[in-house]
C-alpha cells in the first residue's frame, strides 16, 4: 500500500526515538567541542585523551570485548550443538541454559562477587580443598587475575544467548544435507565442520557483531563487581565516561570521550547493518 | 568406503558424552543460583565460616525479614514495577503502530527509517548518557517515574518494533483485505484482525520489554538518584557496596529481584524464544 498513511502509523515511535536518540547524539557532538560556557574549543579532546587512565581504559575495553567474545561464541556454539541432539530431557536443559541470560546483570554480579570472595567465597574453598591452589586467591583484588575473572562472568552471562540463536540456525538446516553427508561417509565432527558451521556462519557473524556492541556497552558487571579497580585494571571506557560525567562533573570532557567511543561503535554498527540483511531474523 | 554405521558401542559413547556435557551445563548455569538461595537462608555465623557450610545447619528467614522490613527494597520493588510496567505498556503501544506501518505500507524513506530503528538498538548507551541527562534535567524529569519510563524507550522500542514487524509480515494480507472489503477501517483491521493473530509476538515483546527494563542498571543509576524513584538494581548495588557488605541480605534481595523475572520468563519461554529467533528459523 502506498501513500502517507504508513507514515502516520510510525510517526509517534519515530518522534520518541528522535527525541531520545538522534537529539542526544547531536548534542553530544556539540558538548564535545564547547566549553561549559558554550564557547568553541578543542581542548576537551586533548584533556580527555591526556591522562594515562584513558589509554589504559582503551586497552582494557579491547581486552574485555575480545576476551569475552571468543569464549561466548565457542561455548555458545558447543552448547547449541549439544542442545540440537535428540535426547530425553533436552527441553528442560534448554530452559535451564537460558537462565544466566535472563537474570538481572546486577544479581549475577553480586552473586559471583560473593562466590569469588577471598575469605568466605565458595570458589576459593573448592579450589583449595581440591589442592588446585595452595592458598585462597584474591580474585577481584589481584591485578592480573581480575580481568579474566570478570570476562569469565561475562561469558557465563551471555553464552546462552549465542546458544539459542545458533540453535535456531541449526534447526533451520535442511535434513537432506546431513543425509547426503552420511551417504558420503561423514562422521560427527565431519558433519559439524563441513555441513553445520558453513550453514550457521551468517548467524554467527550477526551474533558476534552484536556481542561486540554489547561488550562495548556493558557497564553493569564491572561497575558492580570492581568499580573499575584495582588500580584501574578493569576500567573500561564506558565506565570512565560515567565517572567523568557523574563523579567529576566534566560533562564536556565526557562528551569528547563519548564522541570518540561513538565513532568506533558506529563503524561496527555500520558493518553490522550491511551484513545483517543477508541474515534474516538474526537482526537483534 | 562404507557409510558410517552407528554401532551400539558408538551410540552408548554418544549418550555418555551428551549426558556428561548436559550435567556440566546444568551445574554451570544453576550453581550460582543454588548458592544464592542457600546463602540467603544462612545466619551470619554460617555465612562467615571457613570452611563454608554447604547447607545451612539452622536455616533462617532473618535475611528476608531484614530485606522486607528494614530496608528500602520493598519501595524499590514498587518503583521497579511502576517503571517497568509503564515503559513496557508505552513501548508496546508505540511499537504496535510503528510495526504495522512498516509491515503493511510503502512510503518514501522507509528503508532509511528502519535502519534508524536498528541503529537505535545498537547505540552504546554510555555515549548518549550525558546529553540524555541534560535533556531530562531540562524537561524536569530527573528523579521522576516518567523520566525513566521515557528513557527506557531507547532500550525497548527498537527491538519491539523489529520483532512485531516480522510478526505482522507473517500474517496473510488477504485476511486484512477481506476485512476491509467487509467495511472495516484500517485501525479496525489492526485491532480486530492483526493483533489477535499476533498474540505470541505481543507476548514476546511484553516479556522482553519488562525483563530488560527490570534488569536495567546504568540509566537507573544516572537518572534516578532519589530513593522515591530508585529501582531494584540500584537498591541491590547499594546493599553490596557499603563498607560492610551484609552478604546474607544481598543474597535475599537478589532472590526477591530474580524470582519475578525468572517466573515470567519460564511461563512464556516458548513464545519469547520463538519471537526472538523467528526470522532465523523462518529464513
Amino acid at each position: 500500500m502506498k501513500g502517507r498513511v504508513g507514515l502516520y502509523f510510525i510517526l509517534p515511535a519515530m518522534l520518541v526515538l528522535v527525541l531520545l536518540i538522534a537529539y542526544p547524539v547531536v548534542y553530544t557532538g556539540y558538548l564535545s567541542v564547547t566549553d561549559p560556557k558554550g564557547a568553541l574549543t578543542g581542548k576537551n579532546f586533548v584533556n580527555a585523551l591526556r591522562p594515562a587512565v584513558t589509554k589504559q581504559a582503551i586497552f582494557n575495553t579491547i581486552y574485555w570485548v575480545l576476551g569475552s567474545i571468543v569464549f561466548q561464541v565457542v561455548l555458545g556454539t558447543l552448547t547449541a550443538i549439544l542442545l540440537n541432539q535428540q535426547f530425553p530431557g533436552r527441553s528442560i536443559i534448554r530452559s535451564i541454559t537460558l537462565i544466566p541470560w535472563v537474570v538481572p546483570g546486577i544479581v549475577a554480579a553480586t552473586t559471583w562477587a560473593w562466590m569469588f570472595h577471598t575469605e568466605f567465597g565458595i570458589i576459593n574453598y573448592m579450589l583449595t580443598s581440591a589442592d588446585v591452589i595452595p592458598s585462597p586467591i584474591g580474585w577481584l583484588t589481584d591485578r592480573n587475575l581480575v580481568m579474566p575473572v570478570l570476562i569469565a562472568v561475562n561469558v557465563w552471562k551471555l553464552f546462552p544467548f549465542v546458544a539459542i540463536m545458533v540453535l535456531a540456525g541449526l534447526q533451520a538446516i535442511p535434513a537432506d544435507l546431513y543425509e547426503a553427508a552420511k551417504v558420503d561417509g561423514a562422521r560427527f565432527w565431519d558433519e559439524v565442520w563441513f555441513v553445520t558451521l558453513p550453514q550457521v556462519r551468517p548467524v554467527l557473524v550477526a551474533v558476534t557483531l552484536l556481542l561486540v556492541i554489547w561488550g562495548l556497552n556493558s557497564i553493569t558487571l564491572i561497575y558492580a563487581m570492581t568499580g573499575g579497580g584495582p588500580a584501574n585494571r578493569t576500567m573500561i571506557t564506558p565506565i570512565q565516561i560515567f565517572h567523568l560525567a557523574f563523579d567529576s562533573f566534566q560533562f564536556n570532557q565526557a562528551a569528547a570521550l563519548s564522541v570518540m567511543f561513538f565513532a568506533v561503535a558506529i563503524v561496527i554498527v555500520a558493518v553490522y547493518v550491511r551484513i545483517v540483511p543477508q541474515t534474516p531474523g538474526a537482526a537483534k | 568406503m562404507s557409510a558410517a554405521v552407528i554401532t551400539p558401542g558408538r551410540r552408548t559413547l554418544a549418550y555418555v558424552v551428551i549426558g556428561v556435557a548436559s550435567l556440566v551445563l546444568v551445574v554451570v548455569c544453576l550453581f550460582p543460583f543454588a548458592w544464592m538461595a542457600l546463602s540467603s537462608i544462612k545466619k551470619v555465623n554460617e555465612l562467615y565460616t571457613v570452611p563454608p557450610h554447604w547447607l545451612p545447619n539452622e536455616p533462617t528467614l532473618l535475611n528476608y525479614a531484614t530485606v522486607l522490613f528494614k530496608s528500602n527494597i520493598p519501595r524499590y520493588f514498587l518503583n521497579s514495577i511502576i517503571i517497568s510496567g509503564g515503559s513496557t505498556a508505552l513501548a508496546l503501544v508505540l511499537a504496535i503502530f510503528a510495526s504495522y506501518g512498516f509491515a503493511r505500507f510503502e512510503f518514501r524513506g522507509k528503508p532509511w527509517l528502519q535502519s534508524f530503528v536498528l541503529i537505535g538498538q545498537l547505540l552504546p548507551t554510555a555515549a548518549i548518557i550525558v546529553p540524555l541527562f541534560i535533556t531530562l534535567r531540562w524537561l524536569g524529569l530527573v528523579n521522576t517515574y516518567w523520566g525513566l519510563i521515557l528513557v527506557y524507550m531507547i532500550i525497548t522500542l527498537p527491538l519491539s518494533v523489529w520483532m512485531l514487524t516480522s510478526y505482522f509480515r507473517a500474517i496473510p494480507v488477504e485476511l486484512e483485505e477481506a476485512a476491509i472489503i467487509d467495511g472495516a477501517s484500517r485501525l479496525g483491521v489492526l485491532f480486530r484482525v492483526t493483533l489477535p493473530l499476533s498474540l505470541p509476538g505481543l507476548v514476546a515483546v511484553l516479556v522482553y520489554a519488562f525483563v530488560t527494563t527490570w534488569n536495567e542498571f546504568i540509566f537507573a543509576l544516572c537518572f534516578a538518584t532519589d530513593s522515591t524513584v530508585k529501582t531494584l538494581p540500584i537498591g541491590l548495588a547499594e546493599f553490596s557496596t557499603e563498607f560492610n557488605t551484609d552478604w546474607g541480605g544481598v543474597m535475599a534481595a537478589s532472590m526477591v529481584m530474580t524470582v519475578p523475572v525468572a517466573l515470567l520468563f519460564l511461563l512464556f519461554q516458548r513464545m519469547f524464544v520463538g519471537g526472538l529467533t523467528a526470522g532465523a528459523t523462518k529464513g
